[in-house]
C-alpha cells in the first residue's frame, strides 16, 4: 500500500499499470486518525519506557517475527513552529540531516545506508518532525550508527542546502500538477489563515526562496535536543541490550534547554468562505468542504470515529454511498478529520468532471445535512463498530507501524488505553452520544470550500456556496494568499 | 530526503524483486487443487486474529480487443454490484458490518480481488466470493452509474496526472501488435460505448474457477480452508479458459519518440525498454541492474541527475509482473526550465558506462543486501504476503519460486548485469516520451 508515513500525510496517484477498485489507501491516509483504535482481542505488545541520561524518552518494545529493527524518532517542532514568512523551514531542516555529517558527505552517508539494505527519511509534520529508519537486525551496529550519526552530527553544507532547497521548490511545482496532491494544502491555507496550521508544511515556492542556511542551522539547534524528542524502536532486539546501545550512541547528544511549542488554538470559522484555484486543463473539479475540526486527544475521539466511518469513513459510508455508489459522480466521496495538538482540519473529498460539479457539492452538502437532521440509528453503529474494531489489527502488524504508534501516543500525551480500551469507547457509542457529537463536531452552516478546476466552466455556478470568493490560480506563487505575508513582529 | 515521484500500488507487486537470501523465512504454504480447476494456497499465521484472501483471475487488459479497452478493470468493478444471493450493494454492506473490507485491482494480465477481514467473517467471505463468481448479475442501472465512476478515475488518473498520461502513450507507442499498446483502464471512448453483452462475454470469457487461483493467508488453518473451499467453490462448474494470446510483438528495430504538450510546470520523461516477460532466466539479473541504477540515493541514476547535475527532481526505474514481453521504464522528472533531452542524454551516458565498465563488486553486493531487506520488509504483513505468493504462483507458474529467489538473486554476477545491460538498454529498443508543459490549454478539438 502506500507510504504515506508521518503527519503530513498526502495523496498519491496510482501508477496507471494498475487499476483498483477505489484509492481507498489514499482516502484513509489523509482522512483517518494516524494511530487509533482496537479490538479487545488485540492488545499493545508490551513495551517499555526508559529516559537516557541526558534526558531523551525511549520506548522500547519487542517483535521477532521478521529480523527487522524500526525506528521512529519525534522531535516536537514541526511546522507550526516555522517561522510566518519561512514555511517549509522544519522539513527542510529534517531532509538535511543526512546530507552531510561529521563523518560522511551526503554521498558517503547514502552510499553506507544502501549498502545494508537500510532506510532512512527524514520529515516534518505540523505538530513535530520525524526521523525513521528500518535495518535488518544483523546489520543493527551499523544502522545505530548511521543513525545517531545523521541526528547528531548534521553540518547543513551549504552546497546542499543549496541543492534541497531548489529540490523543494521544484517539489512545490510539481506537486501543483497534480491538483490533488495539493488541495489539502490550498484546504489547510484558506480554513486556518495566519495560524500556524495555515502554512504549507513542505514551503511554497516564495518561503523556501527565503530560507537561509543560517535559520536551519538555528531550527536545529534550538529544537532538537534530546529532552524535545521522543524515540520509539520496535522490532527483533532485546530491550536491555537496545537501551546499552542507545545509551552509547545518543548519549552524546548534548541536552540544552527548548522552547515549549505554544500554537494557539484555531477557532471555526464564521459563515461561508470559498476558495476557487483555477487549473485551466481541469477535466474534473477536485473539493474540500468543512471547517475547524478536533484535537487528537478529544474526549469525544472514539464516537468522532465512529460516527465519521458511518459518515465518509469507508466504502458503504453516507457520503461514498451517494456520490459514487448510487449517482455514478465520482470515483470516490470520504470525510476526514486530522486531529492534531490543536484542532486540525475536517473536511469532506470528493471530485467530479466539471459539468457535475454543482451536482456533487450539493449531494456532499445534502448528506451532511442529513447526517444532523436524522442522526445515525443502532444498525449503523453496529454495523461501524464492528468495521473499525474489524479492520484495527493491521494497522498495527509491523515493527514500523507500533514504533510509530507508540511514539506518537508519548507525544499527544496519550496511553495504551487508546489501543487496549478501544472496544470498550468505541462500544459505548449510542446514538445520544452520537448526535450530540454530530452537533458539536460535524459543521453545518460555518463551511470553508477549497475548489481546485476550470474556473471558466464553474466560477459562476459555484458562487452561490458562499458570500465570500476568492480566487487563484494554480500557478501562482504560494498557496493562499498568494501574496507572501508579513513576518510578524 | 523526500522522493518526489508519485508511489505507487505497484509498491505491493515489488515483493516480486525479492529474495530469501541468508535466513530464509519459511512460510509452510499448503496448496489444494479442487475437482473444477481452482487452485487455492493457504498459509496460516496467527499474529493477528484477521485474514488477507486474494483471488487471481488470469486476465486483463491483454485478453482485450479494440473497441473494448478497459472492459477487464470496468468488469472489476461490476464484480461488486450485485450477484443473487448478494444484492446491488448488499457485498459490501454485509462485508463491512461484520468487520470486513475489500478492493480489487486490474493489471494488464490479471484482475484481483482482496477481502480483508476478521477471521470471525470467514465462511460469509467464501458465500460471497462464490455468490458473485456464479451468479453476477448485470442491472443496467449499474452499468450506467459505474460507468461513471470509472470516466472519473480515467479523469483522474490519466487528465489529472501527468505520469499517467504520458505512461499510456508511452506504452501506445512501444507496442504496435500486442495488446500491451492499450491502457488497462481503456480509451474514454470505449469505457462510453461497453455494452452489457460485452460485460457478459467477459465473464464467460475469464471467470472459470480453473483460471482462477486463490490465495489466503492470516489466522486460519489450511483444514478449514480447504474445507470452505470445497463446500462453497468446488461444485462451481469449469468452463474453457481465456483463449491464448498469440499475438507476439514483433522486435523494435528503431527508436521511436514521442512528445504530449499539456498544461504543466514541469516536464516529464519516460524511457520504456523491452525486456522479457517475468517467468524468463533474464528477470534476476534484470531486477539485481534495476536496483544499481535506481534504488537509493547512492544508485546511479539518482547521484548522476538529481545528486550532481541537478538536472531532475527525481528517478525511478519500473518493471510490473507481466507474462509476455512487456516494458522496463525510467521515468525522470527534470526540473522546470531544464531541457528534458538533458536528462536523458544522461541517462544514456549512465546506461553507456555500465554496458562498457560493468558493475563494481560492492555495488552486486548492495543490490543483495537491499532484496533481501525489501524481502522481509514486504513480508511483515499478510496482506503483503498473500499478494506475493500469488503473483510468484501467477507470473512465475509457480509459488516456490519465491523460495528459490535467494539463489537466484546469489547466483547473479558482475557478468551477467552487464550483459543484460547490453541486451536490453539499446537505442534500438527503446521508446523515449516527453511530457512538454504549455502554460495554457489550447483547444484540442
Amino acid at each position: 500500500m502506500q507510504q504515506a508515513d508521518g503527519e503530513n500525510s498526502v495523496w498519491h496517484g496510482s501508477r496507471p499499470s494498475l487499476w483498483a477498485r477505489t484509492a481507498a489507501c489514499a482516502a484513509i491516509a489523509f482522512g483517518l486518525w494516524a494511530q487509533s483504535a482496537s479490538a479487545a482481542a488485540l492488545h499493545l505488545p508490551s513495551h517499555e519506557k526508559k529516559t537516557l541520561k541526558n534526558g531523551l524518552t525511549v520506548l522500547l518494545l519487542e517483535k521477532h517475527n521478521v529480523p527487522m529493527v524500526s525506528f521512529y524518532l519525534v522531535v516536537k517542532a514541526g511546522s507550526a513552529e516555522d517561522p510566518a514568512n519561512e514555511a517549509g523551514l522544519a522539513s527542510v531542516t529534517a531532509g538535511l540531516l543526512r546530507k552531510g555529517t561529521k563523518l560522511r558527505t551526503a554521498q558517503q552517508f547514502a552510499a553506507d545506508l544502501d549498502y545494508i539494505g537500510g532506510e532512512f527519511d527524514a520529515d516534518a509534520g505540523q505538530d513535530f518532525s520525524m526521523a525513521t529508519a528500518e535495518f535488518l537486525s544483523k546489520d543493527l551496529n551499523r544502522g545505530i550508527e548511521l543513525f545517531s550519526d545523521a541526528l547528531l552530527h548534521p553540518v547543513f553544507p551549504q552546497e546542499e542546502v543549496d541543492k534541497l532547497l531548489r529540490q523543494a521548490l521544484d517539489g512545490v511545482k510539481a506537486e501543483k500538477d497534480e491538483a490533488q496532491s495539493v488541495l489539502g494544502a490550498y484546504y489547510d491555507a484558506y480554513l486556518f489563515g495566519n495560524h500556524p496550521y495555515g502554512r504549507p508544511v513542505d514551503g511554497d515556492e516564495n518561503s523556501l526562496a527565503r530560507i537561509k542556511r543560517e535559520a536551519i542551522v538555528k531550527f536545529y539547534e534550538t529544537h532538537y535536543a534530546p529532552g524535545n524528542a521522543i524515540l520509539a524502536v520496535a522490532g527483533d532486539f532485546s530491550a536491555p541490550d537496545m537501551e546499552k546501545r542507545l545509551e552509547e550512541a545518543l548519549g552524546p547528544w548534548a541536552g540544552r534547554p527548548t522552547p515549549a511549542p505554544a500554537i494557539p488554538a484555531a477557532s471555526q470559522v464564521k459563515g461561508k468562505r470559498m476558495l476557487l484555484v483555477d487549473k485551466p486543463d481541469a477535466t474534473q473539479t477536485f473539493f474540500a468542504i468543512g471547517n475547524v475540526g478536533v484535537t487528537r486527544n478529544d474526549p469525544d475521539r472514539a464516537a468522532i470515529r465512529v460516527v465519521n466511518t458511518i459518515f465518509g469513513g469507508r466504502f458503504t459510508s453516507m457520503l461514498n454511498e451517494e456520490l459514487r455508489v448510487k449517482s455514478g459522480l465520482t470515483y470516490g466521496a470520504w470525510s476526514g478529520f486530522s486531529s492534531l495538538k490543536e484542532p486540525g482540519s475536517f473536511g469532506m473529498y470528493s471530485f467530479t468532471r466539471n459539468e457535475t460539479t454543482v451536482k456533487a457539492i450539493d449531494m456532499a452538502l445534502q448528506v451532511l445535512d442529513e447526517l444532523h437532521k436524522k442522526g445515525v440509528n443502532e444498525e449503523q453503529l453496529t454495523s461501524a463498530k464492528s468495521y473499525l474494531k474489524g479492520q484495527f489489527p493491521p494497522t498495527m502488524e509491523t515493527s514500523g507501524q507500533l514504533a510509530r504508534l507508540i511514539a506518537a501516543n508519548e507525544f499527544y500525551g496519550l496511553d495504551d488505553s487508546e489501543v487496549n480500551d478501544f472496544e470498550g469507547r468505541v462500544d459505548a457509542v449510542t446514538p445520544e452520544v452520537a448526535r450530540r457529537v454530530i452537533e458539536k463536531r460535524f459543521p453545518l452552516d460555518n463551511l470553508v470550500f477549497a475548489l481546485i478546476g476550470k474556473a471558466a466552466d464553474i466560477r459562476t455556478s459555484v458562487q452561490k456556496y458562499a458570500t465570500q470568493l476568492d480566487t487563484t490560480d494554480i500557478a501562482a506563487p504560494g498557496f493562499w494568499p498568494p501574496v507572501p505575508k508579513a513576518p510578524k513582529d | 530526503m523526500k522522493r518526489y515521484l508519485v508511489r505507487s500500488l505497484v509498491l505491493v507487486l515489488l515483493a516480486l524483486s525479492v529474495g530469501a537470501l541468508v535466513r530464509a523465512q519459511e512460510f509452510p504454504v499448503e496448496t489444494r487443487t479442487l475437482k473444477n480447476g481452482m487452485k487455492v494456497l493457504v498459509q496460516p499465521d496467527h499474529s493477528i486474529p484477521n485474514v488477507s484472501l486474494y483471488i487471481f483471475y488470469r486476465i486483463g487488459s491483454r485478453n482485450e480487443r479494440p473497441g473494448t479497452t478497459g472492459i477487464s478493470h470496468f468488469f472489476e468493478h461490476m464484480m461488486f454490484n450485485g450477484a443473487k444471493k448478494y444484492g446491488p450493494g448488499e457485498l459490501d454492506r454485509v462485508m463491512e458490518a461484520n468487520g470486513g473490507s475489500n478492493n480489487a485491482y486490474t493489471a494488464r494480465d490479471v484482475t484481483v480481488y482482496q477481502d480483508w477481514f476478521p477471521r470471525s467473517a470467514l465462511e460469509l467471505i467464501f458465500d460471497i466470493e462464490a455468490d458473485r463468481i456464479q451468479y453476477l448479475s448485470f442491472a443496467p442501472d449499474k452499468i450506467a452509474s459505474e460507468r461513471g465512476v470509472v470516466a472519473s478515475e480515467r479523469r483522474t488518473s490519466i487528465d489529472a496526472n501527468n505520469f499517467g498520461t504520458l505512461d499510456e502513450q508511452l506504452w501506445a507507442t512501444a507496442f504496435i501488435a500486442h495488446p500491451y499498446q492499450w491502457p488497462v483502464i481503456g480509451w474514454m471512448s470505449d469505457i462510453e460505448q461497453w455494452t452489457i453483452d460485452d460485460l457478459k462475454r467477459q465473464f464467460a470469457m475469464g471467470y472459470s474457477p480453473s483460471n482462477a487461483t486463490m490465495v489466503v493467508v492470516g489466522d486460519v488453518t489450511s483444514e478449514e480452508i480447504f474445507a470452505l473451499a470445497q463446500k462453497y467453490l468446488e461444485p462451481i462448474p469449469s468452463h474453457a479458459p481465456p483463449p491464448p494470446v498469440t499475438t507476439a510483438e514483433p522486435e523494435q528495430t528503431g527508436e521511436r519518440r514521442l512528445v504530449v504538450h499539456k498544461f504543466a510546470q514541469l516536464p516529464i520523461l519516460m524511457i520504456g525498454y523491452h525486456v522479457p516477460q517475468t517467468n524468463s532466466k533474464d528477470y534476476y539479473a534484470l531486477e539485481i541492474l534495476r536496483t544499481i541504477i535506481s534504488s537509493g540515493e547512492s544508485s546511479r541514476l539518482y547521484q548522476r541527475l538529481v545528486d550532481k547535475d541537478q538536472t531532475a527532481l527525481d528517478v525511478e526505474v519500473d518493471v510490473s509482473p507481466a507474462l509476455d514481453p512487456t516494458l522496463l521504464v525510467v521515468t525522470a522528472q527534470p526540473k522546470q526550465d531544464v531541457d528534458p533531452q538533458k536528462v536523458e542524454k544522461a541517462v544514456y551516458e549512465e546506461m553507456e558506462r555500465i554496458k562498457t565498465a560493468g558493475v563494481t563488486d560492492r555495488e552486486l553486493e548492495k543490490a543483495k543486501n537491499i532484496e533481501l531487506a525489501r524481502f522481509y520488509h514486504e513480508m511483515q504483513t499478510i496482506n503483503a504476503r498473500a499478494n506475493t505468493i500469488g503473483t510468484y504462483e501467477v507470473f512465475f507458474g509457480d509459488y516456490h519460486k519465491l523460495f528459490e529467489a535467494a539463489k537466484n538473486y546469489a547466483a547473479v554476477t558482475k557478468e551477467d548485469v552487464q550483459r543484460a545491460a547490453r541486451t536490453y538498454f539499446g537505442e534500438k529498443n527503446r521508446t523515449a516520451a516527453t511530457l512538454v508543459p504549455e502554460s495554457e490549454e489550447k483547444d484540442k478539438r
